[in-house]
């Protein structure tokens, strides 16, 4: 999973980075029109097509005869009758190309969330560094952590140990724009954390976490911590919002605004691409 | 093009990339904008190019600027000098705040803007309240259960009458931009661009009420608190949980505050701790809103706060805190509640969007009018140096959105443009500090106040620089003016008007020997009360047919009125020798306008420079001593008579009319424009005796 994360890492980083500098809204106008598109033929290439297009046939001749035939209870009951059952063989042809699918969107999401769901840090921003350690930690032993910033970066305070959530809090700011790297110094070895000062669109990540697959796919912005470290978590609370794609600040902002692009695109491009939905 | 102003200016760090797409379609917008305007409109130069700014500096006495000019302290303002003018501006009748920037907004004085003192009182039930704002609830609820659910809204009103002069202006094309005007909640909505000062509440409908956590058992114990709420609080294992309290729950019939959780994790070792927001649920999660790390003696950024009185509905607003100690005692202080400019539950700008424009630009700032905490120093909830850390926090707001707000002015392409900005900061840190400026004061003490000397010298200096600020930045051939209120004076003894009153026969308590009058003329036998006082300078004839149990006839009214304004002026403080009182000021002699003459005291007190009014006093108390020394920290003041405190005038060019007093600054202001006459007084306007 590691391994398919710094892929796709790597191919959404170069793909948007001819968008970084630009207003949100244009990358993820054009990641939707892709991801529109490549939904269309993937739908056309798992689906069977034949069958969709009788099945909605089906359904506008069941939609024809209620109308023709409105005076007639049992004739409408009957066309409703068989319109239900259209619909349902209509959604298990759909079902399919969803589940072919429902695992390069969940990645996809996954990647895009860390490029727009999060505002970036600026010169003179405070910032929480939160360090979970594992359940088992000894309570009450402090942990003999470090934490090392570099120049472009300042600990304003901490750390901050609180035993009862297995937790090391520092709060650091930001002072010049870049690109960095805190470094937590344990007595298992150095561990290291992305931090980004930057208003471009550039994959920010929240969480560094411990292997682990379901931690992955939810995380996969950051290659995961070490197995054998008792540190579970690295977090980095960047401030939540979409960097203003419609001053709604929220995390989720840019999905419904990526949803609604994916459809309107889907649904523009397909008689061109002849694909039946 | 008041739209596209906005688009231009108002995004900013969260929205940055929103800004590069304004800035793409500026251009485009520009052009259709031009065009738009091209036909019909006037094109650039019609009118005459104007611009003034007014900077508002409260409490600036004119004997100490003057004498920190000459020490070469304010090398800005003794330019501006050699350029225009500076004098003394006289102040209103009482010089309190309220009631002067009253006197400036509408030209009027309190007898035709109705601002008479910070408190008033309903003649009809005899409740004091705040002079310059009054709400009203919910007029019809349904009710459900335990809960009201209310079927019209609640209403604010500014009680100031009479028109602003910014009113005048917008009639006239020229665009005004008032910032933190006091006595101005809710804003006027008359000017281009407004944001609401000091008058403006926190969100539990206060002046201002902090909040102070403290696992010192009783260390309140027995006291009343003013301007602020104690909680108890302490650590078990390191954490301490306790609830942040706002308002009365509105959905609520019986009267419950709505409250939000917080969490405190100490370290066990280290004076350092992490600050948690947000509910905590059965099973010891906490659904989070925020969280902080504070080390001891640090102020926390702006955190913002959601109440929710009921599930989808929320009151929003913003606190700092301020981590005091963890041990041996835990010690939190917490700001009051002010509102979130982002969202505002209550009017707070105009256009409405505009505070959330100004956070957006320069950060979350005080939205409060009063924010220096001076009822946490006087409540020795903070130590001075604690205060004046909170102090130079809330002035930093200030100055920070001044820069914003000065560029702001300066992009406009109205040809014909005012700015006002308010700065208040000097005069609630003068409050609070002046008495390191005199060591006859009765708390002065070398020791702890040469520490300080330099505080009040800094205040002036630091206005001197945001003079110097715009004269650096501001555009050629603009007029800069800057006024003052009022000025101050120490505060070295305070006299109850209500005592003497009743030592002189005017007013009789029902109970001598009531140890501790709580106020509110609980202790007033209204049956053989001829005269009161209420609020700072506000001395009323129990006057038949106006009070509820009034014994004096209109026909005795103005005999009487004579009577004690003769006497009061003879009274001699014993302790120093010399007169109370400098001048007693009857209404309808003193005030020339007439228009809300009724809501006022029948004679305003002008105390002699150095003698205050006495708290108590002013709250409907008669307490024991006439005269008492001011032991409090509130060592500065300037609500004695108004010819003791002037304020400042200074601008960078002689104005085209004279201002000698603060109420005829709007009209020179309105002449700059080419506009006279202001105010427009009805023609049936008595004038004064």
């Amino acid at each position: 999973m590691s391994i398919l994360n710094a892929i796709l890492r790597r191919l959404f980083d170069v793909a948007l980075f001819p968008f970084r500098e630009l207003h949100p809204l244009v990358g993820l106008t054009v990641v939707s029109l892709v991801f529109g598109v490549a939904v269309l033929l993937v739908y056309k290439a798992t689906s069977n097509q034949e069958k969709l297009a009788t099945v909605k046939r089906r359904i506008h001749a069941g939609i024809f005869e209620i109308r023709l035939f409105n005076d007639n209870l049992r004739a409408i009951m009957r066309a409703m009758g068989d319109i239900l059952r259209h619909n349902a063989n209509y959604l298990r042809l759909s079902a399919v190309p969803l589940l072919w699918m429902i695992v390069p969107l969940t990645l996809v999401i996954a990647q895009l969330q860390f490029h727009y769901g999060y505002q970036g840090l600026a010169p003179g921003d405070q910032v929480l560094v939160k360090v979970e350690l594992a359940e088992d930690w000894t309570e009450g032993a402090r942990p003999k952590f470090a934490l090392e910033v570099p120049s472009g970066l300042a600990i304003e305070a901490g750390p901050v140990w609180i035993p009862s959530l297995h937790e090391v809090n520092w709060r650091i700011s930001a002072v010049e724009w870049g690109d960095y790297e805190l470094t937590l110094t344990t007595p298992d070895g150095p561990l290291t954390k992305s931090v980004r000062v930057s208003d471009d669109v550039v994959r920010r990540s929240t969480h560094r976490l411990a292997p682990g697959f379901v931690n992955q796919l939810l995380y996969p912005a950051e290659d995961p911590l070490p197995a054998s470290s008792p540190v579970q978590s690295i977090i980095l609370s960047y401030p939540a919002g979409n960097a203003g794609i419609t001053g709604w600040e929220s995390e989720w902002t840019w999905m419904l605004v990526f949803f609604i692009l994916s459809v309107v695109v889907a649904f523009a491009l397909r008689k061109p691409l002849n694909v039946t939905i | 093009m008041r739209g596209l102003r906005t688009l231009q200016l108002g995004p900013s760090r969260p929205t940055r990339a929103f800004k590069r797409l304004g800035a793409a379609s500026l251009g485009l917008l520009l052009l259709l904008g031009t065009a738009g305007c091209g036909g019909g409109g006037s094109a650039p130069g019609d009118a005459a190019e104007q611009r003034v700014i007014v900077l508002g500096i409260d409490g600036m006495d004119h004997a100490l600027t003057r004498q920190y000019m000459d020490q070469g302290i304010m090398p800005n303002f003794s330019r501006l000098e050699k350029e225009g003018t500076f004098n003394p501006l006289g102040t209103s009748a009482p010089p309190l705040s309220p009631v002067a920037w009253s006197n400036f907004i509408t030209g009027l004085d309190s007898g035709g803007h109705g601002i008479f003192d910070f408190i008033h009182r309903d003649p009809e039930t005899m409740i004091p309240y705040l002079s310059t704002t009054r709400t009203s609830p919910a007029g019809r609820t349904l009710t459900l259960g335990n809960y009201q659910l209310p079927l019209s809204g609640g209403d604010i009103e500014l009680m100031r009458r009479g028109e602003a002069f910014w009113e005048v202006l917008e009639r006239n094309g020229i665009e005004s931009s008032i910032i933190r005007m006091p006595a101005n909640f809710p804003p006027t909505g008359k000017a281009h661009r407004e944001l609401s000062g000091m008058g403006t509440p926190d969100i539990l409908g206060n002046y201002g009420t902090f909040s102070f956590y403290t696992s010192v058992l009783f260390a309140f114990s027995g006291q009343s608190i003013s301007g602020g709420e104690v909680y108890e609080a302490w650590a078990e294992d390191n954490v301490v949980e306790s609830k942040l309290y706002g308002p009365t729950n509105p959905f609520l019939i019986e009267t419950e505050k709505v409250t939000t959780d917080f969490t405190v994790y100490l370290d066990p070792d280290e004076p350092i701790a992490k600050l948690v927001v947000g509910n905590r649920n059965d099973d010891g999660t906490i659904d989070l809103q925020e969280e902080r790390v504070l080390a001891v003696g640090e102020w926390s950024d702006w955190v913002p706060i959601e109440f929710e009185p009921i599930p989808t509905q929320s009151l929003r607003g913003i606190a700092r805190f301020y981590l005091r100690s963890i041990r041996p005692e835990f010690e939190l202080y917490v700001t009051p509640f002010n509102f979130d400019p982002m969202s505002p539950d209550l009017p707070i700008s105009h256009p409405p969007e505009y505070a959330e424009e100004l956070a957006r630009a320069t950060g979350l700032f005080y939205t409060q009018g009063m924010p220096e905490d001076t009822q946490a120093l006087r409540e020795e909830v903070f130590t001075r140096d604690e205060f004046m850390a909170q102090a130079q926090l809330a002035g930093a707001d200030v100055r920070q959105q001044y820069e914003y707000v000065l560029d702001q002015f300066k992009a406009s392409s109205s040809p014909q443009r005012l700015l006002f900005y308010y700065f208040g900061n000097l005069d609630q840190t003068s409050h609070m500090m002046y008495r390191v400026l005199d060591p006859e004061h009765p708390t002065y003490d070398p020791e702890i106040d040469t520490k300080y000397a330099s505080v009040i010298e800094d205040l002036y200096r630091q206005a001197d620089e945001a003079v110097g600020y715009t004269l650096d930045n501001m555009e050629k051939d603009t007029t800069l003016i800057v006024m003052s209120d009022h000025g101050f004076a120490s505060l070295r003894r305070n006299f109850s008007i209500n005592t003497w009153l009743k030592e002189a026969g005017y007013l009789t308590v029902r109970n001598p020997n009531m140890s501790n009058d709580p106020g509110m003329f609980v202790n007033i036998d209204w049956a053989r009360t001829r005269a009161y006082a209420v609020g700072l300078n506000g001395l009323y004839i129990n006057l038949e047919g106006r009070e509820p149990n009034g014994i004096v006839t209109a026909e005795e009214r103005p005999a009487l009125m004579q009577e004690i304004a003769d006497k009061i002026v003879q009274v001699i403080d014993p302790a120093t020798g010399l007169p109370a009182v400098g001048k007693a000021y009857q209404r309808e002699k003193f005030f020339k306008d007439r228009g809300e003459i009724e809501i006022g005291p029948d004679i305003v007190i002008g105390f002699a420079k150095g003698t205050g009014g006495s708290g108590k006093s002013s709250l409907g108390a008669v307490p024991a001593e006439m005269f008492e020394d001011n032991t409090e920290q509130w060592t500065g003041d300037h609500g004695m008579d108004h010819e003791v405190v002037p304020g400042i005038l200074l601008t960078n060019r002689p104005l085209k009319q004279a201002a000698p007093r603060l109420q005829d600054l709007a009209g020179a202001i309105l002449a700059e424009f080419g506009i006279e006459g202001f105010p427009a007084r009805p023609e049936t306007a008595e004038k004064a005796q």
